[in-house]
């Protein structure tokens, strides 16, 4: 770095500091008001400390509990649904060339940038229909429809890189198709299908309008009861379900993080 | 494009398309007064034009325009900053970039909610002022949220925005800085010529593409603003939502209205990146 801007001696330990403050403070007094028994103006840490609303966590009683399993239930199959479905997607397109290829590109990209909150007013009366609405099923379909762009888009670059030789090779050697997808092209693959799984399961977490409006009120993730909770004035309770919703991201991606350092490269 | 590899790629285009396809177009026939409630059954322009000409309209999209520049400037400019001074491979500068971009993961409804415990009228901020003695009780703590200027929603975004814009900067920095800052110094260019004249604009160009995503998705989010933003002026999210459920039937065609406007949004600013893009020069071999 010898010559390159960067920052000085003094300034990069001022600069850390600073972003420690910055990034953990908002979830430091997340943690903290989730453990009071009321946060009531002027105490700091609210009445009670104590496992409050965690315990209904412990109990299983209340709504945290069934709100995180919901969340869970819609991220595992959303991402499930979104890595399996974004392979074959994004290998197609990656057939593609020349302008088609940018078009099909373009295709993916449109389900990620168009907000949620105009797609779900446009598309609740198509679930409605479809007898959808306010069922786990819909708003996973729901939430497949971002999380699919977003896959497709990534195994597009993953396919634009990858080595197809070795499957050419194979079908040489007489290998059936289901023989190669499942003995060479998914174990190669592992990696990108970990990968994509938790991207679709990081949109279907965060989701809120598509779930709002597809669910209907009756299927309630903890996106739902937090709102619910923060309209209400439950502050423990709301910063309870944001702090649950911090965690298995976070988890996720530290133990991804932390598996693929140790694991080899398959896909170059 | 006829190969069975090529028709395989165009339906996989289809495929993705078609719900997006699906949703705009029901939207823009209940624009038009022909699907949903309300519904005239003939084709007309008279809503979109009474809708987007309404002042509520046109102040709540000014106003969420506003929190999506300013949110996405600060976040931009912070990220430039945090590349720039955290770019050795000391432990400090690795431990800093870990840092900025904890919050990665962390859902946009988190961050409002914090937001609004820690920036709140009797949030965190103003019990430290209130044990300070600085204030005598919550009302004594400036409005940074339900504001006016959406200064608790901005901050709360900015937070949020700050490790994608981050993560892209050491990518740009990784990538394409090198090479062009070793080159500047060698020709006898100052730090602060290299910096201002190299690195930055290699930085912006680079973060353009990303900067408009965020910028789209917060001109585009439902739930930040939610909690955060003000009901007067009503952001367009919450005006579309608002419409979308509300109890008289006739009002809720408007948020099909609205559902474009905001799409619109979307496309205009994708469209702005390409132009913008276009009419910049290329980096690509200065440095040969």
């Amino acid at each position: 770095m010898k010559g390159l801007p960067t920052g000085s001696r003094l300034l990069r330990p001022a600069l850390v500091l600073a972003l420690a403050a910055w990034t953990l403070l908002p979830l430091f007094v997340l943690v903290v008001v989730s453990f009071s028994g009321g946060w009531r103006f002027p105490s700091l840490l609210g009445a009670d400390p104590g496992l409050n609303a965690w315990s209904t966590l412990r109990e299983g009683s209340g709504r945290l509990l069934p709100a995180l399993y919901t969340s869970l239930g819609l991220g595992v199959g959303t991402g499930a649904l979104a890595a399996l479905t974004g392979l074959p997607l994004g290998r197609a397109l990656s057939d593609l060339r020349g302008g088609w290829r940018l078009l099909g590109a373009a295709c993916a990209f449109l389900p990620v940038a168009a907000p949620p909150l105009a797609l779900a007013v446009g598309l609740q009366f198509t679930f409605l229909r479809a007898g959808l609405g306010g069922s786990v099923l819909g708003v996973t379909l729901a939430h497949l429809i971002p999380a699919l762009g977003y896959t497709s888009l990534f195994f597009l670059g993953v396919f634009s890189v990858f080595d197809r030789g070795i499957e050419t090779e194979a079908r040489r050697l007489g290998a059936r198709s289901w023989q190669i997808l499942a003995r060479i092209t998914m174990p190669l693959l592992r990696r990108p299908l970990a990968e994509a799984f938790v991207l679709g399961f990081l949109v279907s977490w965060a989701q809120v309008p598509l779930t709002l409006l597809v669910g209907q009120g009756r299927v309630r993730p903890l996106t739902v009861e937090v709102l619910s909770w923060v309209e209400a004035g439950q502050d423990p309770l709301a910063a309870a379900g944001a702090a649950l919703l911090v965690l298995p991201p976070l988890l996720l991606m530290g133990a991804a993080a932390f598996a693929f350092r140790r694991a080899e490269v398959v896909a170059p | 494009m006829t190969s069975r590899r090529g028709r395989l790629g165009i339906a996989a285009a289809a495929i993705l398309t078609a719900p997006v396809v699906v949703g705009v177009g029901y939207a823009v026939a209940g624009a038009l007064g022909l699907v949903g409630p309300g519904a005239s059954g003939r084709p007309s322009l008279d809503r979109t034009f009474l809708v987007l000409s309404e002042s509520a309209v046109i102040e709540g999209t000014l106003w969420i325009l506003w929190v999506a520049a300013a949110s996405t400037l600060l976040a931009g400019v912070a990220s430039m900053g945090i590349a720039v001074a955290l770019r050795g491979t000391g432990r400090l500068d690795g431990l800093g970039r870990a840092l900025a971009v904890l919050p990665l993961p962390v859902p946009h409804l988190v961050a409002a909610v914090a937001g609004l415990l820690v920036l709140g009228q009797s949030g965190f901020f103003a019990r430290l002022a209130f044990q300070a003695g600085l204030i005598d009780g919550p009302s004594g703590m400036p409005a940074l949220v339900y504001d006016p200027l959406g200064i608790g929603l901005i901050v709360a975004l900015v937070w949020k925005e700050i490790p994608f814009l981050s993560l892209v900067a050491f990518s740009v920095l990784g990538t394409r800085g090198d090479a062009l800052e070793r080159t500047a110094r060698g020709l006898g260019a100052s730090g602060r010529d290299v910096l201002f004249r190299v690195t930055l604009p290699i930085l912006w160009r680079g973060m353009l593409p990303a900067a408009v995503a965020v910028f789209t998705f917060v001109a585009g989010s439902y739930e930040a603003a939610v909690i955060l933003a003000p009901s007067d002026p009503l952001p367009l999210p919450l005006l579309t939502w608002e419409r979308f459920v509300d109890a008289g039937l006739d009002r809720r065609g408007d948020a099909y209205v609205l559902a474009l406007l905001g799409l619109w949004i979307a496309a205009l600013a994708v469209v702005a990146h390409e132009v913008v893009r276009a009419k910049l020069p290329s980096l690509e071999g200065a440095h040969q």
